[in-house]
């Protein structure tokens, strides 16, 4: 139970800090800027008070009571903060074109996650330790974390190669640092960590698509994504591409909604996530520079404290041992690949296959996403939200599939290993960038005259004769 | 064609959009509801239940665990042919026995034997220059290397 507080703690901190500081809660409806500041701040504590641990393990080893204090501080004086600013904030104008149908989908949402959640605890009642990676990986990285001065174990060259202690440490990072201020190491924290990541991913989707473009789309978006079954069967399994997918989902939200400081800031935490983070960051520049130049500065502004905390991991600690990092063979061999055309059918191929193995049974996630391009269509100034999300997109998905292609590893089981978790990564982020596009059934509405009101009928006068 | 709006509303909506978002919600509550019933099969499925045997390591090992001191760096060694099975048991030895740390190979003081087996760990061990220093039962041996 004290695991779950220290979980929660940072989750409040996050979400004070985005009410605070980020201008979120002028958008509207207000429901919406309630869950992008939940889902955001969420992602956002989570990923800093990683980083304060980390930090605090790798300086000042066994004082665990020094990152506690600072983080209750940092959460008590945003507390303050915002109790200070309670009326600041100017209220959203409410949308009088309110769809009919809106609690409707707001209830299935809820029907799903409620589903969803009892099918995971299925999951997490037979493996309460999560599946292989989660043990051999991230949480026994963790145990390590949490071990006060033997942290440094957590990246040691001396851990096998199996553990990659070349990976970036938030998921561990925070599992460790919950486990050592509870001063026990139960499953709870692994498992309220993934949970919370999942539901923040759906929370910024939520209402940011909300904000963006309409309350009843951003239901839906959250539906799409609450109801991908390969992505829920993900959530339980610990690893660190639910909360990888998070973070890039909730980059790629903010920098639509204009957010480019807290948006960087969200793309720094996905590379200390994992690998494939700092090709999202690359990317998100590019983006920046394609589609938003006035505002790479802020978006540079928001990486820097986690980038350097990141770079500082990979070039000091870890010499920049991963596979993404590391050597792919000789030039030569790496010609080769390049021009052998045999692996780029293979990975195509099996890219395919996997699209279409996203659906269980019957079900495809896609057939939601279908109806609604199909009813709603696409509005007018698509470009403008659909270019940078579906470039950023489009960028990621091309990067994952030359790295498949230079891959030092056996082609056949890199593919196997990891492609459906790569598509759990950026399903979401395809969602958004359709979604931004999308009509919302709001922007449908026809304003009809209002009824004029019936008109006493004057009783007849009688004639007086 | 438009339906009549709601009487608190002076907006009407495309009969089109209501139904294919109810048709969208409704996929979505299928798509929810098929993932419960296959994770719900799926884990329920005997082989699925902790298939790594994480649970089972934590036992096996838990003797040694109380034996060693956390900052530990012990060798290793084991009867299991290289492959995905001897991963595996490393992996999770590694993990029940965290912080300390798992080398492979015999260059540290103490050294731990993983067997998948019963048989005679005296003499395997005296192959690689290994003393049995003690039997934690279940395939869990700690040798100390011998003088050279």
């Amino acid at each position: 139970m004290l695991e779950l507080l220290w979980v929660l703690l940072p989750v409040a901190t996050g979400a004070m800090l985005l009410y605070r500081f980020a201008g979120l809660r002028a958008l509207a409806p207000r429901w919406a800027a309630a869950l992008l500041i939940a889902g955001a701040g969420a992602a956002l504590g989570i990923g800093l008070a990683s980083i304060i641990f980390f930090l605090s393990a790798l300086c000042l080893p066994g004082f665990r009571f020094l990152p506690m204090l600072a983080e209750i501080g940092l959460a008590g004086w945003l507390a303050f903060e915002v109790y200070r600013s309670r009326r600041e904030a100017p209220s959203p104008v409410p949308d009088e074109k309110r769809f009919p149908w809106t609690p409707v989908l707001a209830l299935a949402l809820a029907t799903v996650l409620v589903a969803a959640t009892m099918a995971m605890t299925n999951y997490w009642s037979a493996n309460p330790q999560g599946n292989w990676d989660a043990w051999a990986i991230w949480n026994l990285r963790a145990r390590f974390l949490a071990a006060g001065d033997l942290a440094p174990r957590a990246w040691s060259p001396m851990l096998s190669g199996s553990s990659h202690p070349g990976y970036p440490l938030l998921v561990s990072g925070f599992v460790g640092r919950c486990w050592s201020y509870a001063g026990t190491a139960s499953v709870v924290a692994p498992i309220a960590a993934g949970m919370i990541l999942f539901l923040a991913l759906v929370a910024m989707g939520t209402g940011g698509i909300a904000a963006l473009s309409g309350g009843s789309l951003g239901l839906l978006f959250g539906l799409a994504v609450a109801s991908s079954p390969f992505l829920l069967h993900e959530v339980p399994a610990q690893y660190a591409d639910i909360p990888l997918a998070c973070y890039f989902a909730g980059a790629l939200v903010l920098l639509l909604l204009d957010r480019p400081l807290w948006a960087g800031a969200l793309a720094s935490l996905a590379a200390w996530t994992k690998d494939e983070g700092l090709l999202f960051v690359l990317a998100l520049f590019a983006v920046m520079a394609l589609t938003r130049r006035k505002q790479w500065k802020w978006t540079l502004a928001g990486v820097a404290p986690a980038g350097a905390v990141v770079l500082l991991f990979r070039l000091f600690l870890t010499h920049g041992s991963s596979w993404l990092t590391g050597s792919g063979g000789s030039s030569a061999g790496l010609l080769m690949k390049l021009r052998d055309s045999g692996r780029y059918l293979t990975v195509a191929g099996t890219v395919i296959e996997s699209l279409w193995n996203m659906g269980f049974g019957w079900y495809h996630p896609i057939l939601p996403l279908l109806v609604l391009c199909v009813v709603l269509r696409f509005k007018r100034d698509w470009r403008r939200d659909v270019v940078p999300a579906g470039v950023l997109t489009g960028l990621m998905m091309l990067g994952y599939f030359m790295i498949y292609i230079v891959t030092p590893l056996d082609l056949n089981w890199q593919l196997s290993t990891s492609l459906d978790r790569l598509l759990v990564q950026l399903w979401p982020l395809f969602l958004i960038a359709v979604f931004a596009g999308l009509r919302a059934p709001e922007a449908m509405a026809v304003e009809v005259p209002a009824p004029e009101p019936k008109r006493k009928e004057a009783p007849a006068r009688r004639s007086k004769r | 064609m438009k339906t009549k709006a709601p009487a608190s509303s002076r907006y009407q909506f495309p009969v089109a959009a209501q139904v294919g978002t109810l048709v969208a919600a409704v996929f979505a509550i299928w798509g929810a509801f098929n993932y419960y019933d296959f994770e719900t099969a799926f884990q329920n499925a005997g082989q699925n239940r902790d298939p790594y045997m994480i649970r089972a390591a934590a036992e096996r090992f838990a003797g040694l665990r109380q034996a060693i001191p956390a900052n530990a760096v012990l060798g290793y060694v084991t009867d299991a042919d290289p492959g995905t099975l001897a991963t595996v048991i490393f992996d999770t030895a590694q993990y029940s026995l965290a912080p300390r740390l798992l080398e492979d190979g015999v260059h540290r003081d103490l050294v731990l034997g993983n067997f998948t087996r019963p048989g005679d760990f005296q003499a395997f061990g005296a192959r690689f220059g290994l003393r049995l220093e003690r039997d934690f039962g279940n395939g869990v041996i700690l040798y100390r290397t011998e003088r050279r």
